[in-house]
């Protein structure tokens, strides 16, 4: 060190250094004047939440969300609030009737998009979202948080390719399964558009209940057939293909690779697969009573399935057919974990345990 | 009722000339609101004069309740609440928390992973570091520059953040069994050109900084930490390496992947604040050193255990204890699962803002109460964390 002052002065030229150089090294200018400029925020950069829909034409009728309800019980502080919607008969219609989004709450943690297995909600990055009310003007409801996937594959086009090539995939999988058991060339959901991956959910439901559609006594069909028609039948009544697939094999164990957002008649792959497993009650457009009625006669472990919401949406850790096997050989416990299927299948599981004396 | 600190009682001076000169000490509240305070602390000062005689460090004032929610949601709900606890530094948070977690449940990293998390800390700690010296910069008058030339180069960094893990400061990036995104090629390649232009802004904060006598004047032999203290108040972090203890959690444990980087860990002999401010100084040089080895030995591979399940994610019961080397010192998470495995049944945040401050009133009696404000500053708190 030589003299006293010295390290002011050096510290000076810094300063005059970088004050100088603030006019010529853009290094040195960092300042962005925000509303006329803006810096382009990453890809990967988040915000709120936002709900997915594929055609701009019916944005509520092809939202890909099922009202599965994952989101609202993962989410670290409780900011969503889902109520699924039910036609008039109160059947559950496999899509919000509520779907609310507190962003006073929210802390934008991107966990809800994590979970989702429908990949139905995903972050957005808009930072501009002031408002003037403090209390209802924070809370998004389901009108304000669809957006199209166009929207989504304009602000992250990676990711937003990734999930459609992937939802391709997996339909593109389910179709394939389907197609060699096509006696009957009743595959409604092959020729869908790339960019459409779940089937237009039942807008509005006229239901010819499953009863009426039993074949008679008298037809030629061996007493396999008759049960898988009988499933396929009261699928095609609801007037659209079954949102679930099912496994090609009656897995008792997770099968995590299954998306269930499929669009193949659910009974008509298992028939092709695994004739023992034709599940005509898989079929999340049924009631719960016509469910249980299709699988009147089958055995416990069906019957718990046939309880279920059977939207494969692997809330509780299985998909549907993983958690009554898992029930119903005692590995699993806790009766309450179909999230989608709300108290009517926990009571139901319950009534069915107690019937088989296991409760 | 705030009960006095002490009794307040008169006494006496050195008589003057003219006769007996009467006065008392004086107790004067800084904070809550206090903005030299770094957030809602409190600080009771008797003061004799200009001079501390007492000082009571209040905290609470952002207590969030932060260990008891993490008690009542699963084991990956409380992952964005730890963004939330030492908001400098979201990252190591992160890390600490999920290292106790794949401690408990036995989780093997990947590779990737783990290279990934130590080139995400050591951003962190440069950026604590960096700001840390401009926030004591400013508490002791330098009034802007040295801290906004510290934020110019923290937004670099926090520009890299927010590309990889989407968001700047709450980043929520770690996940039991790795990383929550795969940082690309062109992230690794901006992370490596932040790290080779870091020594050069070093430099010029430097030259700025360690032999301005201003500075020396302000901060050499005020807040002396004895070693001893440190090593009884259990101090960690570069607050107790400038006390003179050699401790770093990444050399003791080599927890991740550290024991394969070649750096060292500096340690101060005096224990002032200027000590504190040249430790960071040399610790930032050294963070350096270990991310051009990471971000140049880092492989291919997945960035996250395939095995770990997001969701019903269980532990077996058990207790375990992961701690971190975090820029303030030495962060753990104590988590104790029970039967069912869903949540923890006891969670425990062992937050090193915190227990450094609790040496605060040893370092501070005796000096100008002016001095509070700077020996405050470069313990480095955060009330996110010290309250929880």
């Amino acid at each position: 060190m030589g003299f006293i002052g010295k390290g002011l002065l050096e510290g000076m030229v810094v300063t005059a250094r970088n004050f100088v150089g603030s006019y010529f090294d853009k290094d040195r200018l960092v300042t962005v004047q925000y509303p006329e400029e803006r810096v382009q925020v990453p890809e990967n950069s988040r915000t709120f939440p936002f709900l997915v829909y594929d055609d701009d034409k019916d944005p509520a009728g092809t939202m890909r969300c099922v009202a599965c309800k994952i989101c609202e019980t993962d989410c670290p502080p409780q900011c969503i609030y889902i109520v699924m919607d039910r036609d008039e008969k109160g059947k559950p219609m496999q899509r919000p009737k509520v779907f609310d989004i507190d962003i006073s709450v929210c802390m934008q943690c991107q966990i809800c998009v994590e979970v989702c297995p429908f990949d139905a909600i995903k972050m957005d990055n808009d930072y501009e979202k002031s408002q003037y009310g403090r209390f209802d003007d924070l809370v998004e409801h389901l009108p304000d948080l669809l957006k199209s996937n166009e929207y989504y594959n304009k602000i992250k086009p990676t990711e937003a390719t990734a999930v459609d090539a992937k939802l391709k995939a997996d339909r593109e999988k389910k179709a394939k399964k389907t197609a060699p058991a096509a006696a009957k060339p009743a595959a409604p959901a092959a020729p869908k558009p790339a960019a459409v991956p779940v089937p237009p959910k039942p807008a509005a439901v006229a239901v010819a209940p499953a009863a009426k559609l039993v074949i008679p006594e008298d037809a030629p069909f061996t007493p396999e057939q008759r049960q898988w028609l009988s499933g396929f039948l009261s699928a095609a009544s609801v007037g659209t293909a079954p949102v679930a697939g099912v496994p090609a094999t009656p897995a008792p164990a997770v099968a995590p690779a299954e998306t269930p957002v499929a669009a193949a008649p659910a009974a008509e792959a298992a028939t092709a697969a695994a004739p023992a497993g034709n599940w005509a009650w898989h079929d999340p457009g049924l009631g719960m009573q016509q469910r249980l009625d299709l699988a009147k006669d089958a055995p416990l472990a069906d019957k718990l399935m046939a309880a279920m919401a059977q939207t494969d949406c692997h809330a509780c850790g299985y998909d549907c057919r993983g958690y009554a096997d898992a029930i119903g050989s005692g590995a699993e416990t806790d009766l309450s974990l179909c999230l989608p299927g709300e108290a009517e299948t926990a009571n139901m599981l319950k009534k069915l345990m107690e019937e088989a004396g296991k409760g | 009722m705030i009960q006095p600190l002490t009794e307040i009682k008169p006494y006496t001076l050195t008589p003057g000339a003219d006769g007996l000169i009467e006065t008392q000490t004086l107790e004067v509240s800084i904070g809550p609101q206090h903005p030299s305070t770094h957030g809602v602390f409190r600080m009771d000062c008797v003061l004799d004069g200009e001079t501390v005689v007492a000082l009571k460090p209040v905290m609470g004032y952002l207590h969030r309740n932060h260990e008891q929610l993490a008690e009542r949601m699963v084991w990956l709900g409380s992952m964005p609440y730890t963004d939330r606890l030492d908001y400098f530094n979201s990252m190591t948070n992160n890390w600490a928390y999920a290292l106790a977690v794949e401690k408990l449940a036995g989780i093997k990293v990947p590779e990737r992973a783990e290279y990934v998390r130590v080139i995400m800390s050591e951003l962190t700690r440069l950026l604590n570091h960096t700001c840390v010296i401009g926030f004591m910069l400013q508490d002791l008058g330098a009034w802007g520059t040295p801290l906004l030339y510290a934020f110019r180069e923290r937004e670099k960094i926090l520009d890299l953040f927010e590309a990889v893990s989407g968001s700047r400061m709450m980043c929520n990036y770690m996940r039991f069994g790795g990383v929550r995104v795969n940082p690309t090629d062109k992230d690794l390649a901006v992370a490596k050109d932040i790290v080779s232009r870091y020594p050069g802004f070093l430099d010029e904060f430097e030259k700025l900084l360690t032999s301005n006598e201003v500075l020396l004047a302000r901060t050499q032999r005020v807040g002396i930490l004895p070693k001893e203290l440190a090593i009884n108040g259990s101090i960690s972090g570069p607050m107790a390496r400038a006390s003179g203890v050699e401790y770093d959690v990444r050399k003791v444990d080599k927890y991740g992947v550290y024991g394969r980087f070649d750096f060292r860990v500096p340690v101060g002999d005096v224990g002032d604040v200027y000590d504190r401010y040249y430790v960071r100084v040399l610790e930032m040089r050294e963070s350096v050193k270990i991310l051009q080895q990471a971000l140049r030995d880092i492989p291919q591979g997945p960035h996250i255990a395939p095995e770990v399940k997001l969701r019903n994610f269980k532990i077996p019961p058990g207790d375990g204890y992961g701690r971190v080397e975090a820029p303030k010192g030495e962060l753990g998470f104590y988590l104790v699962s029970d039967e069912g495995g869903k949540q923890p049944y006891r969670y425990h945040v062992r937050p090193p803002s915190f227990i450094n401050l609790t040496t605060l009133e040893d370092m501070c009696l005796g000096h100008k109460v002016a001095d509070v404000v700077i020996v405050l500053g470069s313990i480095d708190i955060v009330l996110g964390e010290v309250d929880r």
